[in-house]
């Protein structure tokens, strides 16, 4: 799907909100409408979700969630909650807050995962001591150039009782800055782009393996996951009787 | 404190949580009380003194979160024997407690020191423990299902409602933290792991169980059908994933 890639991505994202937004204001009372808001559509996209993850955690075929198909149900999923969260965000003057920040919090999360997924991009590379390090290989092969150049300086490594790696650091220099790497410690290259030390040569410790990750709509995702917590906790507060 | 004295704690707890139990079966409420909350203290106190011997949290391994879901379930319990007052549920987290104290007595595994890079995070207790409680309830949740099932006419919804609305919402806790803690730690916020695709299939269920409810026209036994196929699939994401042929590509596994 990277021929959907920014703009295209986000041209298609508006064209959607907008179309939605618009069906929503002017034919409210359609059937199409009525159906994205009767219980069977709120059924039939949880429950389908509910199947498709299922089959993926049975048959591990983690491709799924890439495939067509699965494209075609999130937007369905999308357009469904987009639709309840016209409808039900206010109640008279005021807010539902916990239904508005589940709900709203579910669809960016999954919307900027989805609508995202053309822009992301994971490579990796081997950094050798003191060898200047220019270019990153993506999973299928293909090689891209790192707009600046990641060199390793030196690298630890601290053992426990039981003999295995209990910590791990590389001392990389990142154009003219002086980072360290360690797991759970990435470094932030520029926006949506970050830094992982995801290995080591662990027979001689001559290399390390670096990851670069560019996952422009993060922080979308992030924005979602933190509007879902919040609504959890109300959830937590009011139970089932709010 | 070293794992060997667990045998004597876990012995302690379970005999007290079983008096309890007894206790709120005969209707003295005081002494079911009393009982039920030194299991809990015994239990709370082989973890402290496990924490402080370990010099980490002791909450890795796959003993380690049996231990803890031994104190949930017995706190788990107890909330709901405050709430509701069913004089049969103590004896049920009893048993569900004592089941996973004698894994654990009878299976002891690896409880050292170390603790692998990835799981130097803050994330790591409030990730685990937080998922440890909701399963909990979620499980005291599965045991009200089971007796609804089985007992004729009356409804036991309401009292699941609860536990499954608090239970979802630190289910949905544990799942968030660990997205937030994976792009920390591996880059991506989801990667249809096998430990996080069953973490989402557990909590699609339970989130389909709630909107079941909140549109109120499904049968009960449906709901109490759904509830207990919800607690497989936690289990399926707790342990049941380690037995799967596509958890040898899981990023979940840390036992030695």
């Amino acid at each position: 799907m990277n021929n959907l890639a920014f703009p295209l991505n986000l041209i298609l994202l508006v064209l959607w909100a907008v179309s939605v937004v618009m069906i929503w204001r002017n034919s409210r009372e359609s059937r199409f409408v009525r159906f994205m808001l009767s219980p069977l559509a709120t059924y039939l996209s949880i429950g389908l979700f509910l199947i498709i993850v299922l089959v993926v955690g049975m048959t591990g075929r983690r491709e799924l969630a890439g495939s067509w198909p699965f494209a075609v149900f999130i937007l369905f999923f999308q357009t469904v909650l987009a639709f309840v969260i016209l409808r039900g965000w206010r109640r008279g003057n005021g807010i539902r807050w916990r239904f508005f920040l589940l709900h709203t919090g579910l669809m960016l999360t999954v919307g900027s995962m989805f609508w995202g997924a053309p822009d992301n991009l994971t490579l990796r590379t081997q950094a050798f001591k003191d060898v200047p390090v220019s270019e990153a290989y993506a999973p299928d092969g293909r090689t891209e150039w790192l707009d600046v150049p990641v060199t390793l300086a030196d690298f630890t490594v601290s053992y426990g009782d039981d003999g295995q790696p209990s910590d791990y650091r590389a001392f990389i220099r990142v154009g003219d800055e002086d980072v360290v790497l360690r797991v759970n410690h990435p470094y932030q290259i520029r926006f949506g782009e970050d830094l992982y030390l995801s290995g080591y040569d662990t027979v001689s410790q001559e290399y390390c393996i670096l990851q670069i990750v560019r996952e422009p709509w993060r922080y979308v995702t992030l924005a979602g996951i933190i509007m879902i917590l919040a609504g959890a906790l109300l959830l937590f507060i009011g139970g089932p009787k709010s | 404190m070293t794992w060997d004295l667990f045998i004597w704690f876990g012995i302690s707890a379970i005999l007290l949580s079983a008096a309890g139990a007894i206790f709120a079966l005969s209707g003295r409420r005081k002494y079911a009380l009393s009982y039920s909350t030194g299991s809990i203290l015994v239990l709370a106190s082989f973890i402290v003194l496990l924490w402080i011997g370990l010099e980490r949290p002791p909450l890795r391994t796959m003993g380690e979160t049996r231990l803890w879901y031994s104190f949930f379930a017995l706190v788990s319990g107890l909330f709901t024997y405050l709430r509701w007052r069913y004089k049969w549920i103590l004896s049920f987290s009893t048993v569900l407690a004592t089941v996973f104290i004698i894994i654990n007595i009878l299976k002891p595994e690896i409880h050292d020191q170390s603790l692998m890079p990835a799981l130097q995070s803050p994330w790591f207790i409030p990730h685990v423990t937080v998922y440890m409680f909701s399963y909990s309830l979620l499980g005291c949740a599965f045991l009200i299902a089971v007796f609804g099932l089985f007992s004729k006419g009356k409804d036991m919804l309401d009292a699941a409602d609860t536990l499954v609305y608090i239970g979802t919402a630190f289910l949905t806790f544990g799942m968030l933290s660990g997205a937030i803690w994976a792009k920390e730690a591996w880059g991506h916020y989801w990667s249809w792991d096998p430990k996080e695709t069953w973490a989402l299939v557990t909590w699609l269920c339970y989130v389909l169980y709630i909107h079941l409810r909140l549109i109120g026209k499904t049968s009960r036994k449906l709901l109490y059908l759904l509830l207990i196929f919800s607690f497989l699939c936690l289990q399926m994401c707790w342990w049941g994933v380690n037995y799967l042929p596509t958890a040898q590509d899981s990023i979940h596994v840390y036992n030695s």
